[in-house]
């Protein structure tokens, strides 16, 4: 940033002063009806997004515990939060582990999923439906207690594995495997990215595949060299979604470790260590802190991505 | 819509009597109390049965009842009195009782008792459990204990004596280890792994004259102890006598039906007395109690006798001599508590008490005589847990799975255990 001369700031609603109110007329002549219409949406952001955020916002400088009123405590929440929590930071490890594996496996199974659908399969709006299936179901509790049961001593998995001699541990209880569990449950759950895939799948000429064709690119040297560049756009597309979403993922950790993080706190995903701290402890005010960072970090993994994409996602220009 | 008929009959009879009178029809106002709880569809059926014959009793007043299950619930309290619309009857727990006390969410209840509150005839020791720094805050709606519940099919398979109030710690060796030789149900153990009950710690701490929490609020307990604690359950562990870690770790502290005993995979659990009947209703074996194990053959006094959950008045209630009328109701009426049985716990009242016992099925006699006959076990109920005692519960199961799984000795998880304690007791905000 330049360092502008006092001057120019003292200036600057001078001039202003007699353009804006033209500005706004004409603003309010062409775009009045349409934010008239959108009122009801408008209503909802300030009061039900925005208001309760900028309130979450005050609240995490306070020692809110629900059943009295908030008093301030400057910026206390936040530094115990990073000099003195350790469950803090196992939080985030569950957590940086689970985006890690958890986003680029269910990009890869959904990516697979849809180059095989794109081969112009009979019945594709079937097969569509199916396999997006799982993420309608997605999220819910439904699904997290049946991958709890699945994933038991006594459950299928194990049942499936005993004819072949193995005896497998119980993976939902077993503190090395109890992540990977969830990690496999969120891969399954390919759907709305590779449906994402597939619209882009259609998106690259076929005439470029012909012309590789023709030079005696195999089919694997075409993936690389063509699919996938021309692919990067909603291959960023997806990673941003998805990262997203996994960074705020809870309800399969809630339910898998009956709102524990255990064992031994590895599943103790973000937000369900802020969850704790907010209805079990009554801590609002330290709950809304951690809130905050997240979101700071969500804002951070999502600028990193914009700033990186430029050295591999390509445009079509 | 037959009851709205008659409301209003009645409502109407009662402004003609009054209007005859001449005075305001103040008695025909409505009054309608708020109730939540926590507990599953048997407890909800029973509760609901008895508002009905307390309205049927009071036709002024309404009730309309709430319930949730316990994780659930105290999120939705929580908020309900944030907001300043906490129901006016509260279900309370004897470790949030202080919390909610101190934070002026509840009504002290003195003013009430001897006039719409009679506890003439309620047990002197559940009364002051249901105290915070010498005023009354909740009302016991049944005394409990903590109690090993058994499955006494299993045992009599495995051809081993049920263990009974006399069992030691060194019989959960020999016990388990004849229970394995047997064999049973692919490898069913006899007792499950209670490193991680914070309760059953409790109930060793106090045989060895000490507790969980000093009146001052201060740690109970020192490295010494939980170091000797992880060890006696890891030499448990190593001999076989016990769940594996993993299965061990099904059990997440939460429902009953994750429990190692429902799950077959041990013939016993620690739980409560009052909830034989839970247990029982989620288990095809019949189940039965008895007392946790004794540290030696002299080993006393670990046992309390507890509120299991109280009625407490929101200080936002806008009905409170009402509500206590109710509680009064709850806790002394025979023909409400024929309805109410032992689900909540053994009854306060002695002439309800009285009352209740003959018709009670078998099973419920046992839980009955069991919190009634607990002997030396018995010991003076603890002061009531500091500030953040909850969180430090909840810590104690990752920490004994640490051991479990091998990743920490228990002489390093004793003292890490206590340290972790000391910094969440010593947390203000």
């Amino acid at each position: 940033m330049t360092v502008r001369p006092i001057g120019a700031e003292t200036e600057a609603p001078a001039i202003g002063h007699t353009v804006i109110p033209s500005r706004w007329a004409k603003f309010w002549a062409r775009n009045g009806a349409g934010y008239a219409f959108l009122t009801p949406w408008l209503l909802g952001f300030f009061g039900l997004t925005l208001g309760p955020a900028l309130i979450s916002l005050y609240l995490s400088f306070t020692n809110f515990n629900l059943l009295q009123a908030p008093t301030w405590v400057g910026d206390d929440n936040y530094v115990r939060i990073f000099t003195a929590d350790p469950r803090f930071l196992q939080s985030l490890r569950v957590t940086f582990f689970f985006v890690l594996f958890s986003v680029p496996l269910k990009l890869a199974f959904a990516l697979a999923v849809a180059l095989l659908l794109n081969r112009g399969l009979r019945g594709l709006p079937l097969y569509r439906a199916i396999f997006y299936l799982p993420s309608l179901l997605g999220a819910s509790v439904a699904i997290a207690v049946l991958w709890r049961e699945l994933f038991a001593s006594d459950g299928v998995i194990n049942q499936l594995l005993a004819p072949l001699g193995i005896v497998g541990p119980s993976w939902i209880s077993n503190p090395r495997y109890a992540l990977w569990t969830i990690i496999l449950l969120s891969v399954w759950q390919f759907g709305s990215p590779m449906i994402i895939f597939l619209a882009g799948l259609r998106q690259i000429p076929q005439d470029v595949y012909e012309a590789a064709a023709i030079d005696g690119a195999s089919k694997s040297r075409q993936f690389w060299s063509i699919t996938l560049p021309l692919l990067t756009p909603v291959v960023f597309f997806n990673a941003i979604i998805q990262g997203i979403e996994a960074f705020k993922s809870f309800t399969p950790a809630f339910i898998i470790s009956g709102g524990t993080g255990n064992p031994i706190n590895s599943t103790l995903f973000y937000t369900l260590y802020l969850y704790q701290e907010a209805f079990a402890y009554f801590r609002m005010g330290n709950a809304a802190a951690l809130a905050w960072i997240l979101l700071i970090i969500i804002a951070l993994f999502t600028g990193i991505s914009f700033l990186t994409s430029r050295y591999w996602v390509y445009y079509d220009e | 819509m037959r009851i709205r008929r008659r409301q209003f009959l009645l409502g109407s009879a009662a402004l003609i009597t009054a209007g005859a009178a001449g005075f305001r029809p103040a008695s025909a106002a409505e009054t309608d109390l708020r109730q939540i709880f926590w507990g599953g569809q048997e407890r909800a059926k029973r509760t609901y049965k008895a508002n009905d014959l307390y309205s049927a009793a009071n036709p002024s007043t309404k009730l309309t009842g709430e319930f949730y299950a316990w994780d659930d619930y105290w999120a939705k309290l929580a908020t309900e009195t944030a907001g300043g619309n906490a129901p006016d009857l509260i279900q309370m727990d004897y470790r949030y009782i202080v919390e909610y006390a101190n934070r002026q969410a509840l009504a002290p209840l003195d003013e009430f008792v001897g006039k719409e509150l009679d506890l003439a005839d309620f047990d002197k020791d559940q009364i002051e459990g249901g105290k915070v720094k010498g005023k009354l805050y909740g009302i016991s709606l049944g005394a409990n204990s903590v109690a090993s519940v058994l499955n006494e099919a299993a045992f009599k398979e495995a051809g081993v004596p049920l263990p009974d109030n006399n069992f030691t710690y060194d019989d959960v060796m020999t016990v388990g280890e004849a229970f394995n030789k047997a064999n049973i149900r692919g490898g069913m153990k006899a007792f499950q792994d209670g490193s991680g009950v914070e309760p059953a710690l409790e109930n060793w701490l106090r045989q060895r004259g000490k507790g969980l929490y000093t009146a001052e609020g201060k740690l109970g307990f020192d490295e010494q102890d939980l170091t000797e604690w992880f060890q006696m359950w890891k030499k448990f562990r190593d001999a076989g006598v016990i769940p594996s870690p993993e299965d061990q770790a099904l059990d997440t502290g939460g429902p009953l039906d994750k429990t190692m005993i429902a799950l077959g995979k041990s013939a016993q659990s620690f739980v409560n007395s009052n909830q034989l009947v839970a247990v029982q209703a989620i288990m095809k074996d019949p189940v039965t109690i008895s007392a946790f194990p004794r540290i030696g053959k002299d080993g006393k006094g670990g046992h309390y006798r507890k509120p299991s959950q109280l009625w407490s008045i929101a200080s936002a209630s806008k009905h409170k001599p009402d509500a206590a009328k109710y509680i009064s109701y709850f806790i002394n009426d025979k023909d409400a508590n024929l309805v109410l049985g032992v689900e909540r716990g053994i009854p306060c009242a002695a002439s309800v008490r009285d009352a209740v016992a003959p018709t009670l099925k078998a099973q419920d006699q046992v839980a009955l005589k069991f919190v009634s006959n607990l002997g030396d076990l018995l010991g003076p109920i603890p002061p009531p847990p500091p500030p953040n005692a909850g969180e430090v519960d909840i810590q104690l199961l990752p920490k004994s799975q640490e051991v479990a799984f091998g990743q920490a000795t228990p002489e390093e998880a004793g003292p890490a255990f206590v340290q972790q304690a000391k910094d969440i007791l010593s947390r203000k905000g």
